[in-house]
């Protein structure tokens, strides 16, 4: 099909650096705008905060496990730090600030949430549970922009192979030279992100939050919309540059990835989450497998939409 | 009523938020782009050697092939020199292509190492030893010249039988090929019959709307 060196650990690994950063940014924000406070429990904090540091490890690991000689002797990845035209660097920067830091963030809000942890840090360090709010702020507020960083960035990665891959540098409009992928993917972080400690977590927590944070349906639908936006015209722009890019379009749309694309990403990842938020804005609620129904399915979905671009991306033809 | 405002301001204050979040992405996504512009503007070394590839004679024997894989110690259905079949099936003919020595070369750009890098003569090598075998390179070449070494765990290419051609001889593939469609000689000579054949435009480089400015490799190509 497409190009054969990078495979289902690279989409994996974009995936996931997807999820955490768009999971730490739904925490970030529960924090900065005094949504988490609104109740005694917030799960969206408590989970997006928790789980966004292990996801993008456990995709940074998958990234070296992908290696060749820097598996094999790890200190070589050292040398990865040191070409700053290489956008792989940059993400190597940007990774090992923000694993830390959500590493961090995760450690501030278990230590509220955890009784046993907050025994032990009350005991410890009774300055950081007495000031928990102003670090959770900063780490939050730190923590947001490196966020934001790590989910463009995984599109970026791709996208700056230029012509060898035409449909990762598909440009957001023909006469607009910034390339389409980084923001699809930044749309697809927020949404998984959402969809994980929403959707998902939140719905199966606590059920009546549905009832409180309304906005929530409101955003989906928001991406959900972006999203569309976003992938219809990486095809529209595919499918007219001609060449190797209109071939890719074509195994997505009716080749050998339609399937991927019509179930797993269009009907699974946007047209069913769509159609539960669109119904719960107007009854007010979600039944809990509705909303977890819909978070499992972004999820998913973005998974799927890695995949089928990391395997959609076919050479220049010579 | 008062419950509408607040959902209202919370609202404002929500599109503003996902305002900011895409002013953020957006400005990072320029700031990439531009900050790569500025740092790829380096000064690439100027190419000493050329080898032209003559379409018009080329028969696709695969002889370069073989004298390549030979040399170069390569496994079974690896190469660094693939020939593409051109024309239809009445009319082929045959374009052999290898690493044409970009001096805008892509890979080594996004190579995050400096593994890949030019050689003083414009010849763009890798150096193995800080190699990590990311294959970041492999998928970023335009021209699909590199390959993967699964037992070392680095990438390779042709690197112009460097060694040879810096003692006056040929590339093993211009070697083998008896039929005259791979001219090798230097560039920096402006004598020599391939510095002329660049400079009449005669031989060109191949696919220019890459952008990489191939700098070794140039192909003659009837009609
Ligand atoms: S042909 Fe490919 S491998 Fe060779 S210099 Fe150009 S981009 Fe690099
Ligand atoms: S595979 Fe090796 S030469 Fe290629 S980009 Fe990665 S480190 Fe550089």
């Amino acid at each position: 099909m497409g190009q054969t060196a990078w495979g289902w650990l690279i989409a994996i690994y974009l995936f996931l650096g997807g999820l955490g950063a768009g999971s730490f940014l739904m925490a970030a924000f529960f924090e900065l705008s005094g949504w988490r406070y609104r109740s005694k429990f917030c799960p969206v904090a408590l989970v997006g905060a928790t789980v966004s540091g292990p996801l993008v490890a456990l995709g940074s690991l998958l990234l070296i496990f992908d290696l060749g000689a820097g598996r094999m002797q790890p200190w070589r990845i050292l040398y990865m730090f040191t070409h700053f035209s290489s956008v792989m660097t940059w993400g190597i920067y940007i990774l090992s600030i923000f694993i830390p830091l959500a590493l961090v963030y995760g450690f501030l809000e278990l230590m509220e949430s955890e009784p046993w942890l907050k025994g032990f840090v009350a005991a410890r360090l009774p300055w950081l549970l007495r000031n928990g709010r102003t670090y959770r702020r900063w780490v939050a507020a730190v923590g947001s922009v490196f966020a934001v960083a790590t989910a463009v960035y995984t599109g970026v990665l791709i996208s700056d192979v230029g012509p060898a891959i035409p449909l990762w540098s598909q440009p957001v409009l023909p006469f607009v030279r910034i390339p389409m992928l980084p923001i699809l993917f930044f749309i697809s972080a927020i949404s998984t992100g959402m969809g994980l400690t929403f959707d998902i977590s939140a719905t199966i927590a606590d059920p009546e939050i549905q009832r409180r944070f309304r906005i929530m349906d409101l955003s989906h639908i928001l991406l959900i919309g972006l999203e569309n936006i976003a992938i219809g015209l990486l095809f529209i722009s595919a499918l007219s540059s001609g060449g190797s890019a209109a071939e890719s379009a074509r195994i997505v749309l009716y080749g050998p990835l339609a399937v991927v694309f019509w179930v797993g990403v269009v009907l699974v990842g946007l047209a069913f989450p769509f159609v539960v938020h669109a119904y719960a804005i107007g009854r007010g609620q979600h039944s809990l497998a509705s909303g977890v129904g819909s978070g499992v399915g972004i999820v998913i979905a973005g998974l799927l939409l890695r995949y089928m671009i990391v395997y959609a991306g076919i050479p220049a033809a010579l | 009523m008062s419950e509408t405002k607040v959902s209202r301001r919370t609202f404002l204050r929500y599109l503003l938020g996902t305002g900011a979040l895409a002013a953020a992405g957006g400005v990072g996504v320029g700031l990439t782009q531009g900050a790569q512009a500025a740092l790829a503007r380096t000064d690439k070394p100027k190419a000493r050697y050329a080898l032209i590839i003559d379409t018009t004679k080329c028969v696709g024997c695969g002889a370069c092939v073989r004298a390549c894989n030979i040399r170069n110690h390569l496994p079974e259905g690896k190469s660094y020199v693939h020939i593409v079949q051109k024309g239809d099936a009445k009319h082929p003919w045959f374009m052999p292509v290898q690493c044409q020595h970009c001096a805008d070369a892509p890979c080594a750009r996004v190579c995050p190492t400096r593994a890949t890098y030019h050689h003083e003569s414009g010849v763009v090598l890798i150096n193995e030893k800080l190699c990590v075998g990311c294959k970041y390179c492999e998928v970023a070449c335009p021209y699909q010249a590199r390959t993967f070494d699964e037992e070392r765990g680095v990438v390779d290419k042709c690197w112009l039988c460097l060694d040879w051609v810096s003692e006056g001889k040929e590339p093993a593939c211009v070697q083998s090929c008896v039929l005259g469609a791979r001219i090798f000689g230097r560039l920096d000579d402006p004598t020599s019959e391939v510095a002329q054949l660049v400079a009449s435009g005669k031989a060109k480089p191949l696919h220019p709307e890459f952008g990489t400015h191939p700098a070794v490799l140039h192909y003659i190509i009837e009609g």
